[in-house]
C-alpha cells in the first residue's frame, strides 16, 4: 500500500510536468494545427532563465514572472520566425524543421554559456519531504500537478467567458470562418504561443527545485508531453492534462512492478496502442470524413 | 530542365565527380566520410519517396535503418553469414517493420503517424539499451568481420564503390518509380486520398508500399553501415538521426530527385567544418537550418528548380480548345453495354450516422446509356446516397449489384475497378500535379505491366506507358484541354477544373460515372457544353447518375429521376412524370397545407410569449 | 587487401629504418611515415556531457603549455587538437580516423565514454595510431577478447580494479553486509555489473539487490524502495551527478538513508546541486583538486584557475579526469624523448620505458609489457593501490582523509 501511495504520488508529480508542456502543444495546435516541436525547450528556457536571474540576485519572487515572461516573449518570436512563414496548409511540415532548428539553437546556445550541468533552484516546498509511512514526497511535486489541474480550470474558463477565449475557440474550430468573422486570427495565434510559451516556463519553474535546471532538461520531457497530447486528443484541454497525469501514474506503476529498463517501451506501446484504439485520441473529437 | 534530363545530368556527373575524387588519392578518412553520405544519402532517397511521393511523414527513420543495420551485424557476428546475405537479411527485416509501421497509417493520418514512428524510434531506442544478450546492450556489437563479395575482400577502397553503387541503385530506384504509375498512385493518395480511391487506387496499400520501400532503402543503408563501421552502437539510431533524415530531405527538398543527395551531403560534411566553432557548432548547425529554410522553403533543389523554372519558363497564353470535341474520345474509354441494359441496381440502401438516418430504403436501377438524374432539396441525402453507390461510406442496409455482380458494401477503389467512375462535388484534383498526370492516375487500374518491370524499365513499361499517355492526351482533347496538359492542375481555371475532373473519371473506363453536380460554378455556355458532353457519352453507352442543382438541366438530360428528401426516395420515373409529382412539389416548396401549419404554430408561440 | 598493398609500400620506403620494429609488429599495420607533433582528441564538446570535455581540455592544455614553454619535445612545439564527437561512437571513429589520417598526429586521446573508445579499437590498430584513454574505464577498452592490443593504453580507472575496490570499501563500512548495486543505463553502468558482481563474490557475499535506471530519470523512488525492502544498507552506485541528485532526492522522500559508494561518475558539481543532502557520499577517484595539495598541483591549479577563470577547485568538475589528462600528456611527451622522433611504432615502444612522478601517482614505469607468452601486460598506467577514496564534507568533494568520514 504505501508503494502505491508513492507510486500514485510521484508519478502525479511526473505527469504534472508532462500536462504542463502538453497543455502547451494544445494550445499552440489549437490556434494553428502546427506547434513549436520543440517546446520542451521554451519549458526549459523558463526554468533557467529564472535561476539566472535568481543568480545575478534578483528575489525569487520577481524572476519567476521575468522567466515566465522570457519564455512567452520566446514563444510568441517562434510563432513569428519560425511557424507562420512556414505553415501553408494541412501537410505543410516546414515548420517541424525550422522550430527544430529554433530549439537546436536555443538548447546549445544555453549549454554552451549557462553550461551543461544542472543548477539548482530555492522552493521552500522543497526543503523538506511529507512523509506518509514508509512513502514521501515534496510539497514541491505535489504543486505541480495541482497547478496543472487548476490551470486546466482557469482555461476553460478563460475559454468560456472571455471574448479572447471564445475567439480561440472559433479558431480552433475553423479559421477561415472566424477570419470572416471579423477575428485576428494571425494574433490569436501569436497570443496561444505565447501563452503556451508561459505554461510551459511555469512547469519548469515547478521542477526546477526537485531536479535542477539544466539546458537538456527539456528535450525528452517536450517530445514524451508531444506524444500524450496527441492520443490524448489534441483538441481537447481536459483530456490532454487526465492523460499526461494518467501517463505520469502508469510509469511509475511500471517502474515498480515491472521493470524500470522498460519503462519507455511499455509505456510507448501503450501509447500506440491507444492511438490505434482511437485514430483521433481518446478524448479528441471524431472527424467524420467529408467528401 | 525535365525530369529525364536533370536524372541524366545528375547521373553522369555524379559518377564522374566519384570517380575524379578516388583519383585525386584521398586519405583512408576522407574516403569513410564519403562512404558514410553515400549511405546516409540512400536513406533519405527511400524517406524522400515515402514524404514526397506518398506524403506521410516518418520520425522515426533512424530506427528502421537501425533494424537494417544490427540485423545485419548479428547475423554476421553470431551466424557468420557473409556481407551479401547479410544485407539482404537486413532488407527483408527492416522492410517487415517498414509494413507493420505502415499498418496504422491506415487508420491515422498526419500528426498521429508521426507521432507513431516516434514511439517506435523511442521503443528501439530502449530494446536497443536493454536486450543486452541480442544487441549487445549500450556497448553494441563490435569486431564485425570485414565483409567480402564474390571472393573480394571489400577493404574501405572497395566498399567505397559498393556504397556508390548502391546509391546509384537507389538514385535509379527513385526515378522510376517516382515517373511510373506507383510514384503517381503515391501523389494521387498524399493529395486526395478520396480521388485517388474513386480513380480505383487502393490507398492502404499503396502507403504500405510507399512504406515498405522507404524501409527497404533504410535497411539496406544499415546493412551497408554495418560493414562500413564494423561495429553498431544504439547511439546511431537515436530520435535525433531521424531528424537528421527529416532534415536532409526537408532540407534538400522535399520530392525532388536530387534533393535527398544535396541534404545528405551537406548535413554530413557541414559538421565537419563545424568542428571550428567548438562549443558552439551545434549553435551553428541550428543556425544554418534556420537561415537556409529562411531564403530557400522549398529546401535548397526545390527553390533552385522554382527559381530556373521562372526565370526560364515563357510565359504563354493557354487556349482552351473547343468541348466536347466527340472524335477525340478513345475507343478504349467506351465498351460499353447494350443500351437499356441494367448497369447498377441499389436497393433498399440506407446508413445511420449516429442515430440520423441520412438515407433510408433508398432503391434506383440505373441503365446504360442512360441518364439517372437524382435531386432533392439541401440535406436530403443525394450525396450521402451518391457516397453509398461509390463505396465512400458502408451501407447500414441494403445491396447493390453492379454489372450484375453484388457489390454491397465494397470499397470505392474496387467499385472503380469494377466500372464506377465518380467527380467530386468540390472538386478533388491532384493539385500539384500536372493535367496529364491527373488523367494518367485515372489509367492506374488498366496498366498490366509489373512492378519489376516498371523498375527496370524494361520494353514493356515503356509501350504501355506510351499507349497510356496517347489516350490520356485524346481525353484531354475531348475536354478541350491539349493545351493545357503540362500545367499544373491547381492552375487551372475552375470550369477547366471541372472538365479535367471529368476526363481524369472518364480515364478508369468506366460503366457507369456518377457527377456530382458537375455544373456548379460553371458559366451558362459552359453548361451548354456539359450537357452535350453527357449525351456523348450516353450515346456510347455508358450509365450516368447526375445529382444537380439546376433542376432544368436534370429534367432536360434525364431519361429517369428519382427524387430524395429525407433520405427517403419520395419519387421515382420518367423526368417528365417526376415533374408533375404533388409530393415532390412539396418536398421543394413547402405545401400549402404546411405552410398553414406553419403560420398556426407561430400564432401559439407568440400567445405563449 | 588493397589498402595494405598501398600502406606496406609506403613502409618499404622506410624499411631500412623499421626492419626490426616491423617484425615485431607481426601482422598489423605500421604507418612508418613519421608524425606530426599534435595530439588529437575525440571528446564531448557539446550536448549533456559538454562539461566532461572540457576538464580533459583543460588538463590537457595546460600540461602542453607547460612543456612547450619548457622548449617543447624534440624541439618541436605540440599541438592540441580537440574535436567534438557529441558522445556518439560513430563520430568518434569518424574524429579518430581524422587525427590519424588527415592531421597524421602522433598519437590520441580518448574521451568520456567508454563505448566511443571501444569502437576506436578497430580504427586505432588499423591506422597503428596510439591512443590513450584518461576516463573512459571500460575494462574492455584495453583488455581485449580477441586479438593483441598494441596501440590503446590508458591513464585512468579500470572498472575491472574499481570494482574490488568499491566492494572492499563498502564491506568495511556496511553493518549487515548487504550491498546494492544501482547503475545507470549506459556501457558503463551494464558493464560495471559483472565486475561487481565477481568482485563480491570473491569476498563471499552475494548481491542483495541491483536496480538500473535511465539518463535523465527523475525519481528513483521505486529502485529505492525495493533496496530498502531487502534491508540494503549500502549502495555502490554508477552514476553521474544529474541522476545522482535525483538518488539522494528519492532517499530523503523516503527517509531511506544507505551508505553510498560510487565510482568515479559523480562530480564536484553534486556539491552545488544536492548541498547537505551529499554529505559522507563517498566517490573513487585518482585525484582531488580539494583540500591541501602538493606544490606542484598547487601550481598547475593556479595556471588553470588563471586560464580558464575558475573560481574554485569545485569548478574543475571531474578532479580525476583532469588530472589524469594532465598526466597523459607528460607520459606522452616523456614517451617521444625516448622515442628520439615523432614515429609512432617507437613511441610506442617507449611508453614501457617512462618514469615519471605525476599528479595522480608516480608511474614506475607507466607501461609494462606482456611477459612472453603470459596475458599479463599492463596498458594501463593507474594502478588499483593507487586509488584514492575521495568523499563529499561541507558540500566539497575531498580525500576521504580530510574528512570525518575515513575507514
Amino acid at each position: 500500500m504505501e508503494q502505491v501511495i508513492q507510486f500514485i504520488l510521484s508519478g502525479l508529480s511526473q505527469g504534472g510536468v508532462y500536462a504542463l508542456v502538453a497543455i502547451g502543444f494544445y494550445m499552440m495546435w489549437s490556434a494553428t494545427h502546427a506547434a513549436n516541436f520543440t517546446h520542451g525547450d521554451v519549458f526549459m528556457l523558463g526554468a533557467v532563465s529564472t535561476v539566472v536571474f535568481g543568480e545575478i540576485g534578483v528575489p525569487l519572487i520577481l524572476a519567476m514572472p521575468l522567466g515566465i515572461a522570457v519564455s512567452a516573449v520566446a514563444g510568441a518570436l517562434i510563432e513569428r520566425i519560425a511557424v507562420r512563414p512556414f505553415n501553408h496548409g494541412p501537410s505543410s511540415i516546414g515548420w517541424m524543421l525550422t522550430t527544430i532548428a529554433i530549439g537546436l539553437m536555443l538548447e546549445s546556445a544555453l549549454t554552451a554559456t549557462y553550461g551543461p550541468l544542472g543548477r539548482p533552484l530555492y522552493s521552500p516546498f522543497a526543503q523538506s519531504p511529507i512523509r506518509i509511512g514508509g512513502s514521501g514526497i515534496y510539497a514541491q511535486e505535489l504543486l505541480i500537478p495541482a497547478v496543472a489541474i487548476g490551470l486546466m480550470v482557469l482555461l476553460e474558463l478563460f475559454y468560456r467567458h472571455t471574448i479572447l477565449g471564445r475567439a480561440m475557440l472559433a479558431v480552433a474550430a475553423n479559421p477561415t470562418a472566424a477570419g470572416l468573422m471579423g477575428i485576428n486570427v494571425s494574433r490569436i495565434a501569436l497570443i496561444a504561443y505565447a501563452m503556451a510559451g508561459a505554461v510551459g516556463a511555469l512547469g519548469g519553474i515547478l521542477l526546477a527545485p526537485v531536479s535542477e535546471a539544466s539546458s537538456s532538461m527539456g528535450a525528452l520531457i517536450g517530445l514524451k508531453a508531444f506524444v500524450v497530447a496527441i492520443v490524448a486528443g489534441i483538441s481537447n484541454a481536459r483530456g490532454v492534462v487526465i492523460v499526461s497525469l494518467g501517463y505520469g501514474i502508469l510509469e511509475k506503476f511500471i517502474e515498480g512492478y515491472i521493470s524500470t529498463a522498460a519503462r519507455n517501451s511499455i509505456g510507448f506501446g501503450i501509447l500506440i496502442l491507444l492511438l490505434l484504439a482511437f485514430p483521433n485520441g481518446i478524448f479528441g473529437k471524431r472527424e467524420v470524413s467529408k467528401v | 530542365m525535365t525530369p529525364r534530363l536533370q536524372f541524366w545530368l545528375v547521373l553522369v556527373l555524379g559518377i564522374a565527380g566519384l570517380y575524379l575524387f578516388r583519383e585525386m588519392g584521398p586519405t583512408n578518412y576522407a574516403i569513410g566520410v564519403l562512404t558514410r553520405c553515400l549511405i546516409l544519402a540512400i536513406v533519405a532517397i527511400g524517406l524522400n519517396i515515402l514524404i514526397g511521393q506518398a506524403g506521410l511523414v516518418s520520425l522515426g527513420q533512424a530506427a528502421i535503418y537501425g533494424v537494417g543495420s544490427y540485423f545485419a551485424a548479428w547475423l554476421a557476428l553470431r551466424a557468420g553469414f557473409g556481407f551479401i546475405p547479410a544485407v539482404a537479411s537486413g532488407i527483408v527485416a527492416a522492410s517487415l517493420v517498414g509494413a507493420a509501421l505502415a499498418y496504422p497509417s491506415v487508420r491515422v493520418r498526419g500528426v498521429y503517424l508521426a507521432v507513431i514512428t516516434i514511439a517506435f524510434g523511442l521503443i528501439f531506442q530502449n530494446v536497443l539499451i536493454e536486450w543486452v544478450p541480442v544487441t549487445g546492450g549500450t556497448l553494441g556489437l563490435t569486431g564485425i568481420p570485414r565483409g567480402e563479395a564474390f571472393g573480394v575482400r571489400l577493404t574501405r577502397q572497395i566498399y567505397f564503390w559498393v556504397a556508390a553503387g548502391c546509391l546509384v541503385f537507389a538514385f535509379i530506384l527513385q526515378y522510376n518509380l517516382t515517373y511510373s504509375r506507383y510514384g503517381r498512385a503515391m501523389r494521387a493518395t498524399a493529395q486526395s486520398a478520396n480521388a485517388a480511391s474513386a480513380l480505383g487506387i487502393n490507398v492502404a496499400n499503396t502507403r504500405m508500399f510507399a512504406f515498405v520501400v522507404s524501409a527497404a532503402l533504410a535497411g539496406l543503408a544499415g546493412g551497408l553501415y554495418t560493414f562500413l563501421n564494423l561495429f553498431v552502437n544504439f547511439e546511431t539510431f537515436t530520435f535525433f538521426q531521424s531528424i537528421s533524415f527529416l532534415l536532409m530531405v526537408i532540407f534538400g527538398g522535399v520530392g525532388t530527385l536530387t534533393g535527398p543527395l544535396v541534404g545528405a551531403g551537406i548535413l554530413t560534411y557541414v559538421p565537419e567544418l563545424f568542428q571550428e566553432f567548438k562549443e558552439w557548432q551545434t549553435f551553428a548547425y541550428g543556425a544554418m537550418l534556420a537561415i537556409v529554410m529562411f531564403v530557400m522553403p522549398a529546401g535548397i533543389v526545390g527553390s533552385l528548380g522554382t527559381l530556373a523554372d521562372r526565370l526560364t519558363s515563357k510565359a504563354r497564353s493557354r487556349q482552351s480548345g473547343a468541348w466536347p470535341a466527340a472524335d477525340a474520345l478513345p475507343k478504349d474509354t467506351t465498351k460499353p453495354s447494350a443500351t437499356g441494359s441494367l448497369v447498377a441496381d441499389v436497393k433498399g440502401y440506407t446508413i445511420v450516422f449516429g442515430g440520423l438516418t441520412a438515407v433510408s430504403q433508398a432503391s434506383m436501377r440505373v441503365e446504360a446509356g442512360k441518364v439517372h438524374g437524382l435531386i432533392g432539396p439541401n440535406g436530403a441525402g443525394k450525396s450521402s446516397l451518391l457516397n453509398l453507390m461509390s463505396g465512400f461510406y458502408t451501407p447500414t442496409a441494403g445491396s447493390m449489384s453492379l454489372l450484375g455482380q453484388d457489390t454491397t458494401g465494397w470499397k470505392a477503389h474496387d467499385l472503380a475497378r469494377a466500372g464506377l467512375a465518380r467527380t467530386f462535388q468540390n472538386t478533388e484534383l491532384f493539385g500539384d500535379m500536372t493535367v496529364l498526370e491527373n488523367v494518367l492516375v485515372g489509367f492506374h487500374g488498366h496498366y498490366k505491366t509489373t512492378l519489376i518491370e516498371t523498375l527496370l524499365r524494361l520494353p514493356r513499361f515503356g509501350r504501355e506507358e506510351k499507349a497510356m499517355a496517347a489516350e490520356a492526351a485524346s481525353l484531354l482533347a475531348l475536354v478541350g484541354l491539349s493545351d493545357y496538359s503540362d500545367e499544373l492542375a491547381k492552375n487551372l481555371p475552375f470550369g477547366h477544373q471541372r472538365r479535367l475532373e471529368i476526363a481524369r473519371a472518364l480515364a478508369t473506363r468506366p460503366k457507369l460515372i456518377l457527377l456530382d453536380e458537375p455544373a456548379a460554378g460553371l458559366t451558362h455556355g459552359e453548361i451548354e457544353q456539359l450537357k452535350v458532353l453527357i449525351r456523348l457519352l450516353t450515346e456510347r453507352g455508358v450509365a450516368v447518375v447526375l445529382v444537380e442543382h439546376h433542376v432544368d438541366m436534370v429534367m432536360s438530360l434525364s431519361n429517369e429521376v428519382t427524387v430524395l428528401d429525407y433520405g427517403e426516395v419520395i419519387a421515382s420515373g420518367p423526368a417528365a412524370q417526376v415533374q408533375d409529382d404533388p409530393r415532390v412539389m412539396e418536398a421543394y416548396f413547402g405545401s400549402g397545407a404546411a405552410l398553414e401549419d406553419m403560420r398556426k404554430l407561430a400564432e401559439t408561440a407568440g400567445a405563449v410569449a | 587487401m588493397a589498402d595494405r598493398k598501398v600502406v606496406s609500400l609506403k613502409a618499404a620506403s622506410a624499411a631500412a629504418l623499421l626492419a626490426s620494429g616491423l617484425m615485431l609488429a607481426g601482422a598489423s599495420v605500421a604507418n612508418a611515415q613519421k608524425a606530426e607533433p599534435c595530439i588529437g582528441a575525440s571528446l564531448e564538446l557539446t550536448g549533456p556531457l559538454a562539461h566532461t570535455g572540457k576538464q580533459i581540455v583543460m588538463g590537457a592544455e595546460v600540461a602542453i603549455d607547460e612543456i612547450n614553454a619548457a622548449g617543447g619535445v624534440l624541439g618541436q612545439k605540440l599541438k592540441f587538437l580537440a574535436y567534438d564527437d557529441q558522445g556518439e561512437p560513430s563520430r568518434a571513429v569518424d574524429n579518430g580516423r581524422r587525427i590519424g589520417e588527415k592531421d597524421n598526429c602522433i598519437v590520441m586521446i580518448g574521451g568520456f565514454r567508454t563505448p566511443n573508445a571501444i569502437a576506436l579499437r578497430e580504427p586505432i590498430a588499423d591506422m597503428g595510431l596510439p591512443w590513450v584513454g584518461v576516463i573512459s574505464a571500460g575494462t574492455s577498452v584495453i583488455e581485449w577478447d580477441k586479438g593483441e592490443n598494441k596501440w590503446m593504453f590508458r591513464v585512468s580507472m579500470k572498472d575491472r580494479w574499481v570494482a574490488p575496490f568499491l566492494v572492499d570499501e563498502a564491506l568495511a563500512r556496511s553493518k549487515d553486509k548487504k550491498l546494492a548495486l544501482v547503475y545507470e543505463a549506459t556501457a558503463w553502468g551494464q558493464g560495471a555489473v559483472p565486475d561487481v558482481e565477481a568482485a563480491a563474490k570473491a569476498k563471499g557475499i552475494t548481491l542483495v539487490g541491483k536496480e538500473t535506471f535511465n539518463i535523465a530519470d527523475q525519481d528513483m523512488s521505486a529502485q529505492l524502495i525495493r533496496l530498502r525492502d531487502a534491508g540494503v544498507d549500502t549502495i555502490i552506485t554508477y552514476m553521474v551527478d544529474r541522476e545522482a541528485t535525483q538518488l539522494l532526492r528519492s532517499m530523503e522522500r523516503l527517509g531511506y538513508k544507505p551508505t553510498i559508494i560510487s565510482a568515479w561518475g559523480i562530480s564536484s558539481q553534486l556539491g552545488k546541486t544536492a548541498g547537505n543532502l551529499t554529505d559522507g557520499i563517498l566517490v573513487a577517484g585518482t585525484f582531488a583538486w580539494n583540500g591541501n595539495l602538493s606544490p606542484r598541483a598547487q601550481k598547475v591549479y593556479e595556471a588553470m584557475k588563471a586560464k580558464y577563470s575558475l573560481t574554485s577547485p569545485n569548478d574543475i568538475l571531474l578532479p580525476s579526469g583532469n588530472a589524469n589528462a594532465y598526466d597523459a600528456i607528460y607520459i606522452i611527451a616523456e614517451a617521444l624523448k625516448i622515442a628520439g622522433a615523432f614515429d609512432r611504432e617507437k613511441m610506442v615502444n617507449a611508453f614501457y620505458k617512462v618514469k615519471y612522478e605525476g599528479l595522480t601517482a608516480n608511474f614506475d614505469p607507466a607501461f609494462e609489457k606482456a611477459a612472453a607468452g603470459a596475458k599479463t601486460e599492463r596498458h594501463d598506467a593507474i594502478k588499483p593501490t593507487q586509488y584514492r577514496m575521495l568523499a563529499f564534507h561541507e558540500n566539497v568533494l575531498k580525500p576521504v582523509e580530510q574528512t570525518p568520514y575515513k575507514r
